[in-house]
């Protein structure tokens, strides 16, 4: 809602107050904003007002031919594009009943992997930032470009990569590219110590972020959250283990898990995985150049594509959570129904509401980036 | 205490069509009426605690909405997708149906979406008000009679853009080979047809540059 059409609560006798945060502000993720009523510096209650992101993404793509779309899906969640596509691709060669070749899921899986490295290390950055400490956000930018600098590579594109269309990927892999990304693998892991020092062990962090929006295994599951943020209250729940896609039934990885529940155990579970991530990438790294063949399944012209009529419900784990696709087809060139279920869409309203309740007011910014909530998903 | 399997459960329910479709996915498709049974029987009886969505598809020309229920369990790992359709009702007498809120907590944000996006009343859900298009108040904008484009065509003015650089350009035989409002008279603007024409003219444009720049030589 606009600044100007908000009607300011009027309380009578009472000590509350009421006090909006967003749409722009440095401790809220994105373009969001959430209503806080106060007691002192404690919140009674707080409603989440999402809307500033709206593109219509849903209705867009009923309108587009199904390959246009791929240039929208990315774009639902910017810090972490890449599982978007994939979901995206993923759904309609379901309906489609095609596979994509083995060499292009290792390649989407290995894509996947990236931007989950990606993504944390930007997480990572944000969450320190609403404790006052800036520099990770600067060493966690810092790293991520490198890691953004691997996808212009391969991709074409450093955000946005629009590099899977259902059938595969676009392109093949550069070559010297595994070795450019086992070295970037080596650096990465060359950083932990310092991020261990900087954030993850550092007292003043932990001070503040322990205790801060715990959410018990009860909740969490009531609430219908996901990734990170369910892992981080003990129990060991990921999509690519429990409703595997791709090729993460060949990977070995473990699935990192913590069990107070609050804003520490969120990033602690994120930092783990970030170093998950790193172990499937490695064993990528070694499998990949044995795997060959190509990297596309055939598609009809996609100018002229009718995807037969069906419907298909694909799920991956992005860095957020359990993101999915739901997509119908009438038979016809565009897709009747495209439905996005983002993970931010659970974390951002309710669960966010839920804990800000009882925080005090300069940890409600600390909750919001400690969820990872990607407002773009609750808007689309 | 022997598990049951789940196609038992799930054949208590009236007038129930089950389709595995694949390891981890079930399609149900049940009435109107039975839906909430079925629901309450796979959460209380086979632990599908986690609702991961809840879909409107507009199916205009059955004059009815689908309302698509994913529920996923954790412990036999598997995804039931429960299909319905409902009335699509009409602008006076808007489609009704009952809320799962009190089986499912997330159901609250789903079904507020759905309400904003299609018009569909879901009795007994917490919050059914605006909350993403909050200053819009035209009809709910995801159903298929809600045309965009031609809301944007009344509402939004189109200006020309003509700038000297562009003008230079074009005269040269570059700039822009087709014109928006060229592809936009022209009807559908996505077939196949368009994009050949476009792809003729860049290819005529590209011609003429060539030919200026042998003049020019």
């Amino acid at each position: 809602m606009r600044p100007e059409n908000y009607q300011a609560v009027k309380l009578g006798q009472s000590n509350e107050y009421e006090i909006f945060i967003g749409p722009n502000h440095p401790g809220i993720e994105g373009n969001y904003a959430f209503r806080l009523m106060l007691d002192g510096d404690i919140v009674v209650s707080g409603k989440a007002d999402a809307g500033y992101l709206h593109r219509g993404f849903e209705k867009l793509m009923e309108g587009r031919l199904w390959i246009q779309n791929l240039a929208i899906v990315p774009r639902i969640c910017v810090p972490d594009p890449a599982p978007m596509e994939v979901a995206y691709s993923m759904a309609v060669e379901e309906i489609m009943g095609i596979e994509a070749p083995i060499r292009a899921q290792w390649i989407r899986t290995m894509q996947l992997e990236l931007s989950r490295v990606a993504a944390h290390l930007f997480t990572f950055g944000g969450h320190a930032a609403t404790t006052g400490m800036y520099t990770p956000m600067f060493w966690g930018v810092a790293d991520r470009d490198l890691v953004l600098d691997l996808f212009e590579d391969f991709t074409g594109g450093r955000v946005y990569s629009i590099y899977n269309i259902p059938g595969g990927v676009r392109r093949e892999l550069p070559p010297e590219f595994l070795q450019k990304l086992s070295n970037l693998l080596d650096y990465l892991e060359s950083r932990q110590n310092d991020y261990d020092n900087l954030l993850f062990t550092n007292q003043v962090f932990v001070d503040r972020a322990k205790g801060c929006g715990a959410l018990t295994q009860e909740q969490a599951l009531e609430l219908s959250v996901t990734g990170p943020n369910l892992r981080a209250c003990g129990l060991a729940y990921d999509v690519r283990r429990d409703d595997p896609y791709l090729v993460y039934d060949e990977l070995e990885f473990d699935i990192p898990i913590q069990t107070a529940g609050d804003a520490y155990a969120r990033i602690l579970v994120r930092r783990d995985e970030l170093f998950q991530s790193i172990r499937i990438l490695r064993q990528i790294i070694e499998r990949l150049p044995s795997i060959k063949g190509k990297i596309r399944t055939p598609i009809p012209n996609p100018l002229s594509w009718n995807v037969r009529k069906g419907e298909a419900y694909a799920r991956v784990e992005s860095s957020k959570g359990e993101l999915a696709y739901y997509v119908v087809s009438d038979g016809g060139d565009k897709p009747y129904r495209v439905h996005v279920r983002g993970p931010s869409s659970m974390h951002a309203v309710q669960t966010l509401e839920f804990l800000a309740k009882g925080a005090r007011l300069e940890d409600v910014a600390q909750i919001m980036f400690s969820l990872d909530a990607c407002p773009p998903e609750v808007d689309r | 205490m022997n598990k049951v399997p789940i196609d038992e459960i799930l054949n208590k329910v009236n007038g129930i069509k089950i389709t595995h479709k694949r390891k981890t996915r079930i399609r149900v498709d049940v009435d109107a009426d039975s839906l909430p049974t079925l629901l309450e029987l796979i959460k209380g009886r086979a632990s599908y605690i986690h609702l991961s969505a809840i879909t409107c598809v507009d199916w205009i020309a059955d004059n009815q909405f689908e309302l698509v229920y994913h529920v996923w369990s954790y412990e036999e790992k598997c995804l039931i997708s429960a299909h319905t359709r409902i009335d699509r009702g009409s602008e006076s007498n808007p489609a009704k149906y009952v809320s799962v809120y009190d089986l499912f907590k997330p159901a609250d944000f789903f079904e507020r979406d759905i309400f904003e996006m299609y018009g569909v009343t879901f009795i007994g859900s917490p919050r059914m008000e605006k909350f993403i298009l909050t200053e819009w108040n035209g009809v709910p904008p995801m159903l298929k009679d809600f045309d965009a484009e031609a809301y944007v065509q009344e509402t939004f003015k189109w200006t020309d853009y003509n700038p000297d650089w562009l003008q230079e350009l074009t005269d040269q035989g570059g700039g822009i080979a087709v014109k928006p409002e060229d592809i936009r008279t022209a009807g559908n603007t996505h077939n196949m047809s368009t994009h050949r024409e476009r792809d003729k003219a860049k290819a005529a444009a590209v011609k003429a540059n060539e030919k200026m720049q042998g003049w020019k030589q």
